[in-house]
């Protein structure tokens, strides 16, 4: 997907209730994919500034989903709007991405699961660290939870399929697997990922100015930290 | 202190419209989740209708006023009485030191609200927007009393205006906007992925009476019923997840997003509650039934247009 040909034959738009529409792309996750989504939600933010008239623009792996206000703008408008922005050339976006280094504790009173990914994958408990602090990984877009990160990058050899059972609660800064993902628990959480290590970093700082540490087309990567490490930066957080 | 909760409530929490132009950051709308009840709610009291007020779900609390204020009660149906006294909801209400308030059994409905003159104090402090919003969400904890439910004992101060302005008697004939008892009907739209239901999975949806599972919250409604069944799985990669999307999980039980859902889910979704309809979620109690009824892009357009006339009717100011 590295030319506008392959972009302009390859989307449809779909009704998504009465206020929102969604711009669906038939590409697998790409960076180039994440990019042109993120030019285009800049270029109708832009478009329609300081007006009421959209509500949302929620990025994600291969769609855009945008809310606007059906009262007063008609969806036909939108939609035709879309199909004029997908015409340019969106491809050669420039973003200010930053590599983002996130400390991260693997010791074992904070990563319940580290040696039951270890055995899933086959190998020991370092080597999935090692495999994990190794990619940078993409972050195609926030969501699900306040400051959740989406990212791109795992490698295969640390997929491993969600508990069947989810835990009912699970620290906010713990560092999981789920399927191909990795992430980190923005705030405490039920969830069904495996736990493999917790982050000192606040992910939400409710009240801060930029209360989010990353957004879409961010690099991330895990760096490990010992426990006096993660104690020392807790600490200094509270 | 102005407000005290002897009686939490089974779940009480503080709303206003929530927050907006945030999704992509994960942050969901939150706020009250019956909108049309909020509304009237400030505009009895003479505020405007987003202002700050009380939730409460299922089971009302037990309040005792320590000032003179003017209150308002709107959404569920509840046994009132102040002091003992039997007290009607959609009206300007003036209660003065020492009264007590009380909600007695719940009739219909699972949500109501009450809002107050002045400006709400929580801990002598007046009660900071968060990204915007005073709106508590409770699942991630942020938002409202340090993004927790108010505990029985809780105390709030209010901050009258310094030339209190007598608020005029305002009635709501709330019975023209809706009445619903417990069976509901919700009216709905396409989904980005109806299309990937066959006929005979469209059918079962549109044609059986769920029921509202007890497990349903703020960030959804659970529903109960003869499962979508699924001969083959549909997988779809994650995107934007609105209010009002009716997912359908691997089990084939309907879930409907609401104010707090998380903003980007992985499930199919069926269809999409038409924005008029929205409020009405808020008060599905559990055991209400729910019928889904399809109607076209226009036709929702022209319902929300005929509800927003006729709320403005209700309430001129």
């Amino acid at each position: 997907m590295s030319n506008i040909l392959t972009l302009k034959n390859s989307y449809h738009i779909v009704e998504n209730g009465d206020s929102a529409i969604t711009l669906l792309f038939d590409l697998s996750p790409s960076e180039q994919l994440t990019k042109v989504i993120i030019q285009l939600s800049t270029l109708l933010k832009r478009r329609y500034n300081d007006t009421p008239v959209l509500v949302e623009l929620i990025p994600a792996y291969n769609s855009l989903t945008i809310c606007f206000n059906p009262l007063k703008l008609p969806i036909q408008t939108l939609k035709r709007l879309l199909k004029e922005l997908l015409q340019e050339d969106l491809t050669g976006y420039v973003s200010q991405a930053r590599l983002i280094e996130i400390p991260v504790c693997y010791h074992q009173s904070l990563a319940p699961d580290l040696d039951y990914v270890a055995s899933y994958a086959g190998i020991n408990p370092q080597e999935v660290i090692a495999k994990h602090t190794k990619p940078e990984y993409l972050v195609h877009m926030l969501g699900f939870l306040p400051g959740f990160l989406y990212l791109g990058g795992l490698m295969p050899e640390l997929c491993c399929p969600r508990k069947q059972v989810p835990q009912l609660r699970i620290a906010a800064g713990s560092v999981g697997i789920g399927g191909d993902q990795t992430g980190i628990y923005p705030v405490a959480s039920p969830g069904g990922w495996h736990i493999i290590g917790q982050t000192p970093l606040n992910l939400f700082a409710v009240g801060e100015e930029e209360p989010f540490i990353a957004a879409p087309l961010d690099r991330v990567k895990f760096v490990e930290i010992s426990l006096t490490e993660f104690n020392k930066r807790s600490e200094q957080l509270t | 202190m102005a407000i005290h909760f002897i009686k939490a409530g089974l779940q009480t929490s503080i709303q206003d419209a929530g927050r907006q132009g945030l999704m992509h950051q994960g942050v969901s709308t939150s706020g009250a989740m019956d909108t049309t009840a909020m509304a009237m709610a400030n505009w009895l009291v003479g505020k405007p209708k987003t202002s700050a007020l009380f939730e409460f779900t299922l089971i009302g609390p037990a309040i005792e006023f320590s000032q003179s204020l003017d209150i308002s009660i709107t959404g569920a149906k509840f046994e009132l009485t102040l002091n003992n006294l039997p007290v009607p909801s959609y009206q300007t209400i003036h209660v003065k030191a020492g009264d007590k308030l009380n909600f007695g059994k719940r009739l219909q409905g699972a949500r109501a609200y009450m809002a107050f003159t002045g400006d709400l104090l929580f801990e002598s402090k007046v009660l900071p927007d968060v990204l915007g919003s005073k709106a508590t969400h409770l699942t991630a904890g942020y938002g409202g009393t340090d993004g927790k439910a108010i505990r029985n004992d809780t105390s709030f101060g209010i901050n009258l205006p310094e030339k209190k302005s007598q608020v005029p008697l305002r009635v709501i004939d709330h019975k023209k906007v809706y009445h619903p008892g417990h069976n509901y009907f919700l009216r709905c739209v396409l989904a980005p992925e109806s299309s990937l239901f066959n006929a005979a999975q469209r059918d079962n949806f549109y044609h059986q009476a769920f029921r509202v599972n007890p497990n349903s919250n703020r960030m959804g409604l659970r529903l109960e019923g003869e499962p979508i069944d699924f001969h083959r799985p549909i997988s779809i990669a994650s995107s934007g997840l609105i209010q009002g999307s009716i997912q359908i999980p691997p089990s084939g039980l309907p879930i409907v997003s609401s104010v707090d859902g998380q903003t980007i889910g992985g499930y199919p979704r069926i269809a999409v509650v038409i924005s008029a309809d929205l409020a009405k979620l808020a008060q599905l109690a559990p055991g209400d039934s729910v019928m889904f009824v399809k109607v076209s892009q226009e036709q929702a357009l022209t319902i929300l247009k005929n509800k927003q006339q006729q709320l403005s009717q209700l309430m001129l100011e």
